[in-house]
């Protein structure tokens, strides 16, 4: 394709890797994350640890980094590709919804409880916020989500179900 | 008023996706002028603009839980950036790949290896070392003077000539030669440390310089010193005052030779370049560009410090063909009477870039050795505190600071006669200009 090998992918992880992000990528858009994923692992250690992804300014300065960061530990190639999956044009609205609430669900217990979402919120809305108000926007939230006590993933799809995340579309860029 | 926001809102946004200026803008990149960093009210302003629109079609629910947007910036940043863009090398297209070219290829490689890296490596060992005894002896023994010092000048120069010569180097020189005046400074892009010796060879200048450690440090300290140039430590470098006064006092010597200063700060690979420091600017002193451009067709001058030492950097250039490359003295600039030392760099740099064909990157060559979030978490804090408004705005409350949507509406009808000049592109630098004012029109924002 005008590519030189890209040392060390051989077509049998381009498959596997494939196979793994559920076919939304192509094999020129693989090539290109590990292109990326290898510019990023310096010493080549096989992950990309977070300090590596801090180092990317635009990364640092987003408010969920720390969050971003630590929710795929050390990330692999084939998990760096499994984060960016739901990202690309032809991942489907589940599959979206699927990593927001991966990434809201702190504690990874597969609920969104208090707790996950008062630590979300720090991220997000800094300590600008007061801790009395954080409880009261959880409280209202909670209420108008369901009314239970914690959000499991049907309650947090249909909150959301109005929500357009059309937006949520990564460009992968390749060489042509 | 419009045209006081049209000037701030060229100034980039860092952080927000669409940062990367693509292809379609190159030509106006070219031209883009490096903002000052941006005032408070001004952030506020943007983002509150932008929160404003979506919170006309949204409720507390989806501001809590739709974090879409934020991690559409972060998964983008990760998958591409601008800053890393600029110390990436492209890789050559093989052209050896067929029966015809192959054989030719490699008695090319042949060739370069076993012939002519030998020679060149005998022949600067010999002259090189020569002129290093030669130097020490004239340092030595003549008594501090004049002639002296054009003597180690010409040394140098020679010296220098050496090198490029080792490189074969093919280097053309446009515009009038560099000559020594009082208070005047000159300044250039810079790719690798052999930016220094190529100028060098043709015109002596002082340079202030990483101090760096081994031989090379040896030559720096002896040598290089006698030019009169001068040694920083990239953690003394952050005490701006000291770096700037000795710049004053050297530009202000009498018979000074021409002091050189590369404003990005580190290396960058010759496609982009990265934000201007103001330091040089900043003294008062007529200002000298000077571009460089290194033709990518044998080798690649780029040095990597991150990837390569020096020395496989240095046999990397001895091994190839050619080393091609134009150097442009510019016109000397002077700071204007309402311009500051920041927007004087800038438009020094986007004369450097035209001629160079350089892409202009907002971002701090330093941030290679920095976490940004961390340094200034101000940045970060920022974007929180609008959503926190929004969040209390929901609760019905109004924030302590002066709310920043009644800001958004004052700058909202400003903004709006932005957003109209969409088919000016002169008024839309890069993408993250495109991004904003499509938010502010209330579009969805995609990555460029």
């Amino acid at each position: 394709m005008g590519q030189a090998a890209s040392g060390g992918l051989t077509q049998g992880d381009v498959d596997e890797v494939i196979a793994a992000s559920k076919g939304v990528f192509n094999q020129a858009e693989i090539e290109s994350l590990y292109k990326r994923f290898r510019a990023l692992d310096r010493g080549h250690k096989g992950y990309i640890s977070p300090e590596e992804f801090l180092s990317i300014p635009e990364l640092s300065i987003n408010p969920v980094a720390q969050r971003l960061v630590r929710c795929c530990e050390c990330p692999n190639f084939t998990t760096f590709v499994k984060m960016v999956a739901p990202f690309s044009p032809r991942a489907s609205r589940e599959d979206k919804l699927v990593f927001m609430f991966t990434v809201y669900d702190v504690d990874g217990d597969g609920f969104i409880s208090r707790e996950d979402m008062s630590m979300m919120l720090k991220q997000l809305a800094g300590s600008s916020l007061s801790e009395e108000d954080r409880q009261d926007i959880i409280s209202r939230v909670l209420a108008q989500a369901g009314g239970a006590e914690r959000l499991d993933f049907p309650a947090f799809k249909s909150a959301l179900s109005s929500a357009d995340l059309g937006n949520m579309v990564v460009e992968i860029p390749v060489d042509l | 008023m419009g045209e006081l926001v049209k000037g701030r809102l060229e100034s980039s946004l860092p952080g927000l996706r669409g940062i990367v200026a693509d292809d379609k803008d190159q030509e106006h990149a070219l031209v883009t002028r490096e903002g000052p960093t941006k005032g408070d009210a001004e952030i506020d302003q943007l983002y509150a603009e932008a929160e404003d629109k979506r919170l006309l079609k949204t409720s507390l629910l989806l501001d809590v839980l739709n974090i879409s947007n934020v991690l559409t910036d972060g998964v983008s940043a990760m998958v591409d950036d601008s800053f890393n863009k600029c110390f990436t090398s492209t890789r050559p297209e093989p052209w050896n790949w067929n029966i015809y070219l192959f054989p030719i290829w490699v008695v090319g490689v042949v060739i370069r290896y076993l012939v002519l890296f030998p020679i060149r490596v005998t022949l600067l060992f010999i002259g090189f070392n020569a002129l290093i005894v030669v130097f020490l002896l004239v340092d030595l023994t003549l008594m501090p003077s004049k002639r002296k010092m054009a003597m180690q000048r010409k040394l140098v120069q020679w010296m220098c000539s050496a090198w490029v010569a080792a490189w074969h180097g093919v280097i053309r020189y446009h515009g009038p030669k560099p000559t020594p005046g009082k208070n005047r400074i000159w300044v250039s892009n810079h790719t690798s440390m052999i930016d220094y010796v190529v100028l060098c060879s043709y015109s002596p200048f002082a340079v202030i310089m990483q101090l760096h450690y081994g031989w090379i440090a040896f030559l720096q300290k002896r040598i290089l010193s006698s030019l009169g140039c001068l040694w920083f430590n990239r953690t003394e470098v952050n005490d701006r005052a000291v770096v700037a006064a000795r710049m004053k006092d050297h530009v202000n010597k009498e018979d000074a030779i021409p002091l050189l200063i590369f404003p990005e700060g580190t290396c960058v690979n010759n496609e982009y370049t990265v934000m201007f420091k103001r330091g040089a600017f900043d003294i008062g002193a007529t200002v000298c560009p000077v571009a460089i451009k290194y033709n990518k067709i044998f080798v690649d001058a780029f040095w990597n410090s991150r990837r390569e030492a020096f020395g496989k950097h240095l046999f990397r250039l001895m091994t190839s063909w050619a080393l091609v490359c134009d150097v442009y003295f510019l016109e000397p600039q002077s700071i204007q009477p309402e311009e500051s030392p920041q927007e004087f760099a800038g438009r020094v740099q986007a004369m450097i870039a035209k001629y160079a064909n350089l892409r202009i990157v907002p971002w701090d060559g330093y941030l290679k050795y920095y976490n940004l979030g961390e340094k200034n978490p101000g940045l970060i804090e920022k974007r929180r505190r609008v959503l926190a408004d929004v969040l209390r705005a929901y609760l019905g409350k109004t924030s302590a600071a002066p709310s920043a949507m009644a800001l958004a509406k004052e700058g909202k009808a400003a903004v709006e006669l932005q957003s109209d000049g969409k088919g000016q592109k002169g008024a839309i630098k890069g993408g993250v200009l495109q991004g904003w004012q499509k938010l502010c029109a209330g579009g969805t924002v995609h990555p460029v």
